[in-house]
């Protein structure tokens, strides 16, 4: 209790919401100069303890110390006083402001009472440069990338001093250099002297960076442990029962192509993109961050145009610009954002689950609710969505369960191709596991699955074959005996660009 | 609320009876402020519980229900219909103008305007689907131009309904009043639509998250398309079912009823933000909206602090709501404890309680006049009380009601034509002694006045005649006599020759063409003065200002102005600053205070002169007379006289 070093302690933390106990009784602390890992499931409580911290949520039990005094975090400018800062999933960015005036968001600094906007510059340009990224104080947030957007974050966490730095998944949408330019910056951070409460879902993130461990499960603390805890019993604490196999593919036999796509370009966005699915098969499209995989994928699925190319499906050209023709030949789309594309929030899981079939179901105008009804409930059990009910919101469910709605609307409508576009971004790893087993499932009984992640460890673990992209262009193929890191980085790094004709194999 | 109807049976399984009720209650807000508005009215006005009033407020809430479901489509596709008003008074006047003017079969008529309604949905659709137009935008487009062709086509003045349309503001069996049968009908479309059909389910999606809707298949663009088709349509059978209570086709309808449409669609419990609504909420928005419309008229409140009040409920409605929602979340898994949860709930009940002892304290405190039973009540509806005129009337119709020791009831119609027969229709069914009522309208208020005189309350007219029903006296001043005046005031000052121009009067009002109508037939004894422009300004001293600045534009070189009322003419004299009085000389009408003040200064030329006060003192003078049963001339004409200069000092507000 007298530890001079602790920053930071929470003693039997209590919060329901309804329908749900979201923490049972969490024990936690921080000391300083530690990066103290949080781990477990998604929907486990780590988004809503780090809310008990950060003030936009109060526990209804329980209590929380900070420098060994007992205090209230009300809301935010609570949290901002007693120096934590916090870096959410979800970015709180206003996107048409500009980077610094996000970084001194209602703090800026001011001159005859108008805000000065030299110094504001200058002092983004320098919390920049300490996070190492290199862009303007004057861009508009809207112009960053998601990478950059997250320095972004970081810098005006920075810019808080903040004795306690809450980081909430922030590699989830990093590529491995941007990765470990954070964890410098995390290091020299503690080395500052500054206590780190640092989620992440990538095992091996936390031998790298972390300190010391939390697992979280169901709600409650259920264990501590050192960082250098092996994963197999990381996994173990986090899920409660042992993963045998992360990547559990089974490669089914490649029938027919499903889907063929030719000479696929869209100017200054993708260029001469050729490839084959064929049944059975499930193909990883990986590269870095902009290389034109989204835009890709969008593309081939109707949500947006092409310029030149064809888009086939079982022989049969797809309509280019037209979502519906996608559907018709059988393919679907788990978008990238989640949240913001694949599910209607405050809509509830049975409608969700019944978007796409929605006008299959209906004759002379009529929806057949019940038979929706019924689908909804026999695709929520077979997926195993834990969820209060099958009228429960969808915004209140965790990630790992939201992406199974988006992914269950599809099977509902006997997808034979389905576009995977980073299915298990900020998802744990019980659920990623399910999800993977879905991908089996469905290959197993014919259908295609079209598979982007950045996550490498997963397109090389789940992909039969692997297409790298490149600057809008597919870099080279590799199928899964020879894909490796290395190899795929080297495609994903090169400069197709100059070539007429990508390369093949490798 | 799609949502919500889902939740409910797997949350109320072991919540039964009373409990049950409670968690209706609470589970909508609208429906709880509802019921307290009721108790408190029932509590305070003998006259609000009765079947008759309740069938009133039925028919009176018929017009924005409709409207809003209509709107509710919208609404919940995350969109929004600012036009619903204009296009439900273009579709009337299609109606009107079709069967009467050009002989086309009614059955054909009300098709042809239920189409216009729809084809101007299209078109809002079409711009905001295809032409990515915002729909705030959009509609505020088809607002304008919709109100402007229900003008042309009507040419400014209201066209008589067909009689076999007008039934659909009668009653079944005498009592049943059919707009009520409307509104319940469409109210139970617009669920259907909601709840079951593949359009009424996209719409919850695409107003949820209209992106994932797309990827999800829905033709996002086509549904849109049909969402305000819809919203046409519906405004449509709002507009008919408007001209037909009235009798008559009023191209300056419906102003302004896209916003109580709006606010009905809210207080039901829908987001502006999209994703949410029910039929059930919008109706009994629009319930809200007309109880507390027609309890305040029953209370006698006070014109003016009735908007007051209707704005705060609106809020409070809205708020209660909110909190209902916050509390909404009231605890369903064991042991999360009722400490937090009742805590909210106590909170719903406070605000609850709030609106009602606002509503009751406010209707106390503006309460009229004591309302004891010796007294004789008589009421007094008003086109208008924006307007000084009309003041005046009130002014002078209240001295005279206390000197007489009546309960005098003065209502606002806001210029609008439905609004008043509602005022007259409570002033019907709370069984007062007379009514004396100064039409927004003379055709439009005909059947109401007809109501009142089957129920045998005498009514006596003021300013503005009733057509098609008995009054028992028409108290005015001659605005025809008063036009041929102002013409020869100015022709004389001008010398017989010069270019004057016309500033009009609201379109489509009597008064604007009773003194229009005059003034062309006076000037016609002076060929040499010439009308080079005239322009309507609705007589706003605002728009009267703006019209004149720019007519000064064009015709730079001008000698008079004639102004259809002092207002305009006074706005006429700002924009022509020193040249007023001196190089052209303005004339204006009905010589309210400022008006005669702007003569003596020597601004204003002449006005001529109406005697308001007169007009408010006979009138009610000769309302009296009529309940007890005396003989009362027919017509009083109050006279009219022209003020210059000269004679000014003798008038006196």
């Amino acid at each position: 209790m007298s530890d001079p070093d602790e920053l930071l302690r929470i003693e039997g933390i209590h919060k329901a919401f309804p329908g749900v106990i979201a923490l049972d009784g969490v024990d936690f602390d921080l000391r300083r100069g530690e990066v103290h890992v949080l781990l477990g499931e998604n929907g486990a409580g780590k988004s809503t303890l780090i809310k008990m911290l950060s003030g936009a949520d109060t526990p209804d039990a329980g209590r929380i110390l900070v420098g060994n005094e007992e205090v209230r975090i009300k809301g935010a400018q609570d949290a901002e006083r007693l120096q934590i800062a916090t870096i959410y999933q979800e970015f709180v960015l206003v996107p048409d402001l500009s980077v610094a005036e996000n970084i001194f968001l209602g703090r800026q600094p001011r001159r005859y009472g108008m805000v000065d906007r030299k110094r504001m510059e200058a002092d983004a340009e320098q919390l920049l440069a300490r996070v190492g990224v290199h862009v303007s104080p004057r861009a508009l947030v809207r112009e960053l990338g998601i990478a950059r957007r997250q320095m972004v974050e970081i810098a005006k966490a920075l810019s808080l001093d903040a004795r306690v730095l809450i980081m909430d998944e922030p590699t989830a949408v990093l590529t491995t250099e941007e990765t470990d330019k954070l964890f410098a910056i995390v290091r020299q951070l503690r080395a500052d002297g500054v206590g780190v409460v640092f989620i992440t879902h990538h095992l091996e993130e936390i031998a790298a960076l972390g300190d010391r461990v939390t697992v979280i499960r169901d709600g409650k603390s259920v264990g501590q442990v050192p960082a250098s805890t092996g994963q197999d019993e990381l996994v173990r604490l986090m899920v409660g029962r042992p993963i045998e196999q992360q990547y559990p593919r089974q490669p089914a036999e490649a029938g027919d192509p499903l889907l063929t796509v030719e000479g696929l370009t869209r100017d200054g966005v993708f260029h001469d993109v050729s490839f084959e699915v064929r049944a059975g098969e499930v193909v990883g499209i990986a590269g870095l961050v902009g290389a034109g995989r989204t835009e890709l994928v969008r593309a081939v699925f109707g949500a947006d145009t092409y310029d030149k190319g064809t888009v086939k499906a079982g022989g049969a050209a797809v309509r280019r610009h037209d979502v519906g023709a996608a559907m018709a030949a059988g393919i679907g789309l788990v978008p990238e954002d989640r949240k913001g594309q694949g599910l209607v929030l405050d809509a509830s899981v049975e409608e969700n689950l019944g978007l796409v079939t929605l006008r299959q179901a209906t004759r002379a105008g009529l929806v057949d609710l019940r038979g929706q009804r019924e689908a909804a409930a026999r695709i929520a059990n077979r997926l195993g969505i834990r969820m209060a009910g099958p009228g429960q919101q969808a915004r209140t469910l965790s990630g790992g369960n939201q992406q199974k709605i988006v992914i269950g609307k599809w099977l509902l409508a006997d997808t034979r191709v389905l576009i995977l576009d980073e299915p298990t971004r900020g998802i744990d790893v019980g659920a990623k596991v399910e999800i993977y087993q879905l991908v089996n499932e469905l290959t197993a009984a014919g259908a295609a699955v079209l598979m982007i992640s950045s996550d490498l460890p997963e397109v090389l673990g789940m992909s039969d074959r692997v297409l790298v992209m490149a600057h809008g262009r597919i870099a080279g193929e590799l199928p899964a005996g020879e894909a490796t890191q290395d190899a795929v980085m080297a495609l994903a790094v090169s400069n197709p660009t100059t070539e007429t004709e990508a390369p093949r194999g490798h | 609320m799609a949502t919500d109807t889902l939740k409910s049976p797997a949350g109320t399984g072991g919540a039964s009876g009373p409990g049950g009720l409670r968690r209706l209650l609470l589970d909508n807000g609208a429906l709880t402020a509802l019921i307290v508005l009721v108790v408190a009215l029932s509590a305070l006005s003998g006259d609000f519980l009765t079947a008759d009033n309740l069938l009133n407020i039925g028919v009176q809430a018929a017009v924005t229900a409709i409207l809003a479901f209509g709107v509710t489509f919208v609404i919940v596709s995350a969109g929004i219909d600012l036009s619903v008003g204009s296009v439900a008074a273009l579709s009337a006047t299609v109606l009107a103008w079709s069967a009467t003017s050009e002989g086309v079969p009614v059955v054909l008529a009300v098709l042809l305007a239920v189409a216009t309604g729809t084809v101007c949905g299209l078109v809002n659709g079409f711009l905001i689907s295809y032409g990515k137009l915002p729909p705030f935008i959009a509609t505020l487009a088809m607002l304008s131009v919709a109100r402007g062709l229900s003008l042309v086509i009507s040419q400014g003045s209201p066209i008589a309904f067909p009689e076999s349309v007008s039934r659909l503001g009668d009653t079944i069996g005498g009592w049943l009043p059919v707009p009520v049968l409307v509104m319940v009908a469409m109210g139970l479309i617009t669920a259907f639509v909601l709840r079951r059909t593949y359009l009424g389910r996209s719409m919850y999606a695409i107003g949820g998250n209209e992106e994932a809707a797309r990827l999800s298949g829905l033709r996002v663009s086509r549904q849109k398309l049909a969402v305000y088709a819809l919203s046409g349509l519906f405004a449509a059978a709002a507009g008919i079912v408007l001209a037909s209570r009235l009798s008559s086709a009023q191209p300056q309808a419906a102003q302004g009823y896209e916003l109580d449409a709006i606010a009905a669609v809210v207080i039901g419990g829908a987001s502006l933000a999209g994703g949410t609504g029910k039929a059930s909420g919008t109706l009994i928005g629009a319930l809200i909206l007309a109880v507390l419309r027609n309890g305040l008229n029953l209370l006698s409140v006070s014109a003016f602090w009735q908007q007051v009040v209707i704005g705060v409920v609106i809020a409070l409605a809205v708020l209660l709501d909110t909190v209902r929602r916050k509390a909404g979340a009231a605890p369903v898994a064991a042991g999360a404890g009722g400490g937090p949860g009742r805590g909210r709930q106590a909170a719903t009940y406070l605000l609850a309680a709030v609106v009602a002892v606002a509503v009751v304290g406010a209707t106390s405190l503006l309460h009229g006049g004591a309302q004891t039973a010796a007294q004789q009540r008589i009421g007094l509806s008003l086109s208008t009380l924006n307007n000084p005129f009309f003041v005046q009337i009130r002014a002078g119709a209240e001295a005279e009601a206390k000197k007489l020791g009546v309960d005098l009831t003065v209502t606002d119609a806001q210029n609008d034509a439905s609004q008043q027969a509602n005022q007259l229709q409570n002033f019907t069914s709370g069984g007062l002694a007379s009514i004396v009522v100064n039409p927004v309208d003379s055709d439009a208020v005909g059947p109401a006045v007809q109501a009142a005189n089957r129920a045998g309350i005498p009514v006596v007219g003021v300013d503005r005649g009733v057509n098609d029903a008995k009054t028992a006296a028409l108290v005015s001043s001659d605005n025809v006599e008063g036009g041929r005046l102002g013409a020869r005031a100015l022709a004389e000052k001008l010398g017989g020759k010069g270019t004057i121009v016309i500033l009009q009067g609201q379109a489509g009002t009597s008064a604007s063409r009773e003194r229009g109508a005059g003034f062309t037939e006076g000037l016609k004894a002076y060929p040499g003065v010439k009308v080079v422009a005239k322009q309507p300004a609705d007589f706003d001293r605002t728009k009267g200002l703006d019209v004149m600045t720019n007519l000064l534009q064009a015709h730079p070189d001008i000698d008079g102005v004639f102004a259809e009322n002092d207002e305009m003419a006074l706005g006429a004299t700002k924009a022509l600053g020193s040249k007023a009085g001196t190089s052209v000389q303005v004339v204006g009408f009905d010589g309210t205070p400022d008006g005669l003040k702007a003569v003596e200064d020597g601004t204003l030329y002449a006005s001529v002169a109406q005697q308001p006060r007169e007009l408010g003192r006979i009138a009610v003078d000769n309302a009296l007379r009529a309940a007890a049963g005396e003989k009362v001339s027919a017509t009083v004409k109050v006279p009219v006289k022209v003020v210059t200069k000269e004679n000014v000092a003798g008038f006196g507000g």
